[in-house]
């Protein structure tokens, strides 16, 4: 059981990095950035507690904003996806990523309190 | 045989049924002697002598030294003044044997100033002081310097003037103009919540109306146009003040008293009770006052009570009973009809002189009577009844013998009657108590007795029901029998008897509970809203490096991936891109620490759109080179 599991695993690694492009590694690697985060910020809410449970919010749906963001770009820039979105470029998909964002760290600020 | 009884009853109704305004004020006998003390200041001026040598006669007395008088008016008489002239001219009149003595000129001073010219108070003074002088005056020329007069000077003290003025003149002068000024000058009047008539000018401008008015009705004989209820307003008007600010406001009242004491149409009568209204078996006797406005008694006058009515029962006690006359009072034995305890409503009538106004008076009367406690049983009954009750009567006013016990099996009884001493009726007074009291705890319990439909009154003591009442104290109670009554003479406090209470389930004595309930209570101590316990600060920064730590890693990463920015361009469009892109995120920064919402609205919304031009320009030219390359 355990040994098919392993074996999907490294097919999987040896697929993504061979196959995948590098623009898209990049997203892919902020992608982890932003759960990293917010997976920390979540530990410290168990472990310590909601104290400004504001600002706790704040930051975490700030990560899931982000990362939710991240991965709209991620699948508009893809190439293999090209057929869904004909009428979006790579530079449309990067601006409405952008503006989103900007929208997304105005609530989130003032949320933070 | 029955129409008298039917005219009585006619009259009965009818006297039942107008509710006539009657006078609240008028000078009593006080107050006329305060008046005159008032009045019989030393004099200032000439005016002030006038005042005090006029007023003091109109209330039928007179100044202390009148020689001393004459000669303080001849000395300070200006024979060129017509005010001076006037004043001396009335003053002396006033006083017997004091003559001013009167020249050519002194008569041409005062004849030119009866002219249209002149005002109406001045009008007023010459005619007086002719009138008073002896010298002759053309009465017509007088009235149409008046009627001249008062066209130009429409006020109510000038209008009141001219009245007075024209009371001097001869009777076969026009007058009738003149006189119906007074229905003009009464439709003036301010009514005060129906009770007070009275001009805004104030006391005396009303009082000096009111002397005017009768006089001059009485000078031309006719009736004046006041009504009854005109007139007691009047008078309520005038005699509400007692004490008087000025000499001139004292002089127009005590004329105002006298012109409604005195003339000849409307006398208003003022009947009240000498002393309270109350009338007993020791004090048979009902008094009453019946005087006109200087508390002259109307000795002339009979006084009626037309019916006297219970309150309570609405029975008519009397009908058509005559007060008899002693000594300026009017009385008549009330006890002699035998009335029961309690009010009455008396409706007398005074009649004798068809001037009297305000003749039909309700007066309210109080029979009271004495008190007896008859037949007053005391027992301890048992509940179940098993035991045979064992009564003891008491006699008032000594207390039983010995003391009565009752435990929660028993009910303390008590039983008495009320009656009049004098008639033997039985009554029922308004309070009748019986209090409990314990000596050693200070409680104190009082409950009600009530009668029966035969008046026979009952109280019943249980003692295992009542026992929160006492709060279960067992012990001896002095017992007492209050009875009260305003119609009572004497009301009773009584000890009857010393009752013994026995309760289940004593309680440790809380009866000092009353005594804690008035002394301050503890303090209450604030407690602030205690702050969030917050982490130690270690943690806090621990996790903050662990939070901003996957930052490193993401760069490690791009670093390893190769991502670089080599392919930048230093185009404008995109340095102004990332120029404005820093500033936003430098905005966010600034709004967390400074800003507020719409301040950061406006910054946001320069900065992006600059940007967004910007970043369109560089995504444009991106977009356009990486097709290109394609």
């Amino acid at each position: 059981m355990s040994n098919s599991v392993i074996s999907v695993i490294s097919r999987f690694l040896e697929e993504y990095t061979t196959k995948t492009s590098n623009k898209l590694k990049v997203v892919d690697a902020y992608l982890f950035y932003i759960l990293l985060t917010g997976a920390l910020q979540f530990l410290y809410c168990l472990l310590v507690g909601t104290f400004p449970f504001n600002s706790f919010l704040a930051g975490f749906i700030s990560c899931v904003g982000a990362f939710i963001l991240g991965v709209c770009l991620r699948i508009q820039i893809n190439p293999e996806n090209k057929g869904d979105f004909l009428s979006i470029s790579q530079e449309r998909a990067f601006a409405d990523f952008l503006l989103a964002h900007t929208v997304l760290h105005l609530v989130v600020i003032n949320f933070i309190g | 045989m029955a129409q008298p009884r039917l005219f009585s009853l006619v009259l009965l109704t009818v006297a039942l049924g107008a509710q006539a305004l009657t006078p609240s004020h008028h000078l009593s006998l006080s107050d006329v002697a305060r008046l005159q003390a008032l009045l019989s200041q030393p004099f200032t001026d000439l005016a002030s002598a006038y005042y005090s040598i006029v007023g003091l006669s109109k209330l039928g007395a007179s100044v202390a030294d009148e020689n001393d008088a004459c000669h303080f008016l001849k000395a300070q008489l200006d024979p060129m003044s017509v005010d001076s002239l006037f004043f001396a001219a009335e003053a002396s009149q006033a006083i017997s044997d004091c003559e001013i003595p009167v020249s050519n000129e002194t008569r041409d001073i005062l004849l030119a100033a009866v002219s249209e010219d002149s005002t109406v108070t001045q009008i007023f003074r010459a005619v007086s002081a002719l009138s008073s002088l002896g010298l002759p005056l053309a009465s017509q020329e007088v009235v149409g310097a008046l009627v001249a007069r008062i066209a130009k000077e429409d006020n109510v003290l000038a209008i009141t003037t001219a009245l007075q003025t024209a009371t001097r003149l001869s009777q076969q002068a026009e007058l009738g103009g003149i006189l119906e000024e007074i229905e003009d000058l009464a439709a003036r009047l301010d009514d005060l919540g129906g009770v007070y008539l009275q001009f805004e000018e104030g006391l005396e401008a009303t009082a000096l109306f009111v002397t005017a008015a009768y006089t001059l009705s009485d000078h031309v004989d006719t009736e004046p146009p006041l009504k009854e209820d005109q007139v007691i307003q009047l008078v309520n008007s005038v005699f509400s003040k007692k004490s008087w600010h000025s000499l001139s406001e004292a002089f127009s009242v005590a004329c105002a008293a006298a012109a409604l004491s005195n003339n000849r149409f409307q006398v208003p009568v003022i009947v009240s009770a000498q002393g309270p209204a109350t009338v007993s078996h020791s004090q048979p006797i009902l008094q009453l006052l019946v005087t006109d406005v200087l508390s002259n008694p109307l000795v002339s006058a009979s006084v009626v009570v037309e019916s006297a009515q219970a309150v309570a029962s609405k029975s008519v006690i009397l009908n058509q009973a005559p007060f008899s006359l002693r000594d300026g009072i009017f009385e008549l034995n009330f006890m002699a009809s035998q009335p029961a305890s309690g009010y009455y409503q008396f409706s007398v009538a005074v009649t004798g002189d068809t001037r009297l106004v305000a003749n039909q008076v309700e007066l309210k009367v109080k029979v009271s009577t004495e008190v007896a406690i008859t037949n007053m049983d005391l027992s301890v009954v048992d509940k179940d009844q098993s035991i045979g009750t064992k009564t003891s009567r008491v006699d008032y006013p000594f207390k039983a013998k010995g003391s009565f016990t009752a435990d929660s099996h028993q009910n303390f009884a008590m039983t008495f009657q009320l009656v009049d001493v004098n008639t033997g009726v039985e009554l029922t007074p308004h309070q009748t108590f019986v209090r409990l009291h314990n000596p050693k705890t200070g409680q104190e319990v009082v409950f009600v007795a009530e009668p029966d439909s035969k008046n026979l009154y009952k109280f019943e003591l249980d003692t295992a029901e009542r026992k929160s009442e006492f709060d279960s104290m067992s012990g001896t109670y002095a017992l007492h029998l209050i009875v009260g009554d305003a119609t009572l003479e004497n009301p009773i406090l009584w000890n009857v008897a010393d009752v013994v209470l026995k309760f289940l389930d004593e309680e440790a004595p809380a009866a000092i509970q009353s005594k804690t309930l008035y002394m301050p209570k503890p303090d209450i101590q604030h407690l602030f809203r205690e702050p969030e316990k917050k982490p130690p600060t270690v943690v806090s920064n621990a996790f903050t490096a662990l939070v901003l730590s996957p930052f490193l890693l993401l760069l490690i990463l791009w670093f390893k991936l190769g991502a670089n920015i080599s392919n930048f361009s230093f185009s404008p469009s995109s340095v102004l891109f990332h120029v404005g892109h820093a500033c936003m995120l430098g905005l966010m920064y600034v709004y967390w620490t400074h800003l507020n919402m719409f301040q950061t609205l406006k910054y946001l919304a320069i900065i992006g759109s600059l940007t967004f031009l910007a970043g369109n320009r560089m995504l444009a030219q991106k977009a356009v080179k990486r097709i290109a390359s394609k």
